[in-house]
């Protein structure tokens, strides 16, 4: 048999590139078989919990701790004006007027820049990412670069993210925020590497007076499903069925 | 075939080997293991190392012990060690490293005390301007086991 240079060449192309993709090929399609519901690490099952989260706004105080220890646990830019978590203060003044203001996100603390006869009634309002069991930001990820995991936390891949700041524009809550270090949204992990080791929330830990409680859904006896069972709770903006997991206690309707 | 029909079909077959290939190098391995995300950047994430022991940590080797429980039965108790002493778990890993030192200003204690509005009522606060003379707070309160005055 005679083999011409052209015939030599079009079927040793063919041979190439046959070996080249074949394997790749049928190892897509094993791993796709192999898929399964397993958990990412061994000593910790995801699917044995789902979070949840409620702020009770009747006893927050403003001191601010919980956005400080937030800050120093995840390594959110100090200086700068992002945060994970942070405290609103309503004031509604007695010209029925609603001020609104979060300088710093309380870290500083709050001064009382408006005298007190002026006003009507005043708190503070925690705010923290939702978690939302059905994410407007999980939604509009153009490279599935922020999730949500079994146990119900929303995640940002900070190797993958490509920082276009689409999901920061979808979140109604405005928990996301641009990491100018790392070039990516980030975001409200309720300290993922703390509560998949047993331990809570640096904001829940942080609060002196316990305005923030963190449990186990699943968990009949977990301290957030005593309080939802008893307590009337609200959800921020519930109207947008957003499903958010962070409930509250003693929410006003001013609050958004 | 047809000669032009036979070379349409060769170039999209070649098209989508090309695409399956590319894909299976630019796609990360972990990618749909558990959803449409990369699987491996949950541990990721999860490997992020802890910063604030808890309070618990301060007592576990007997190493303040004593001030651990005076302060767990003081009204001072809800207020984790970490709040006022700084994130600890190095300090905890290896005593040599030290955590940055409490801060003891008056305006610290007052991010909690100071007389604010909003505050709840019941919550123990005083004017900074008539109370305490600008003195230290600690001066006549033990943070670590508060009183009233």
């Amino acid at each position: 048999m005679k083999l011409s240079r052209r015939d030599f060449t079009k079927i040793g192309s063919k041979i190439v590139i046959g070996a080249a993709t074949g394997p790749v090929i049928i190892d897509a399609l094993v791993k796709k078989a192999q898929a399964s519901e397993s958990s990412p690490d061994g000593d910790y099952d995801w699917n044995k919990h789902y979070w949840g989260y409620v702020v009770d706004t009747t006893k927050c105080i403003g001191c601010g701790r919980c956005a400080n220890a937030c800050k120093r646990e995840n390594e959110v830019p100090f200086d700068e004006p992002v945060y994970r978590t942070w405290i609103e203060r309503y004031r509604k003044l007695k010209d029925g007027e609603m001020k609104i203001d979060s300088p710093n996100a309380g870290i500083d603390g709050f001064t009382d820049d408006i005298p007190e006869e002026e006003i009507n009634k005043a708190f503070y309002v925690p705010k923290i990412c939702n978690h939302c069991e059905n994410a407007p930001c999980v939604q509009v990820c153009p490279v599935g670069a922020t999730y949500t995991t079994n146990d119900g936390v929303i995640l940002v891949d900070f190797e993958y993210c490509i920082g276009c700041r689409y999901c920061i524009q979808a979140c109604p809550y405005g928990a996301r925020y641009f990491n100018l270090e790392k070039g990516t949204a980030d975001k409200c992990t309720w300290c993922y590497h703390r509560i998949t080791k047993g331990l809570l929330p640096a904001c829940v830990q942080a609060c002196p007076v316990g305005a923030r409680k963190f449990g186990d859904l699943k968990d009949p006896e977990s301290i957030v499903n005593k309080i939802l069972d008893k307590e009337r709770i609200n959800v921020l903006k519930p109207d947008l069925g957003t499903k958010p997991k962070v409930y509250y206690l003693g929410l006003d309707r001013e609050v958004r | 075939m047809q000669p032009h029909l036979k070379k349409a079909f060769t170039l999209l077959a070649i098209i989508i080997i090309a695409f399956i290939f590319v894909r299976s190098i630019a796609v990360p391995d972990s990618f749909g293991e558990y959803g449409w995300y990369r699987g491996d950047s949950v541990n990721e994430l999860r490997n992020q190392p802890v910063e604030h022991a808890g309070s618990q940590a301060c007592s576990d080797v007997d190493c303040h012990k004593t001030l651990y429980s005076i302060w767990s039965e003081s009204r001072h108790k809800t207020v984790n060690c970490e709040t006022c002493h700084g994130p600890a778990e190095k300090h905890v890993s290896n005593v040599r490293i030290m955590p940055e030192p409490a801060n003891d200003s008056r305006d610290f204690c007052g991010l909690c005390h100071y007389k604010r509005v909003a505050r709840p009522g019941e919550f123990p606060q005083i004017d900074p301007v008539t109370h305490g003379e600008n003195l230290r707070c600690a001066y006549c309160h033990n943070p670590h086991k508060p009183w009233f005055v």
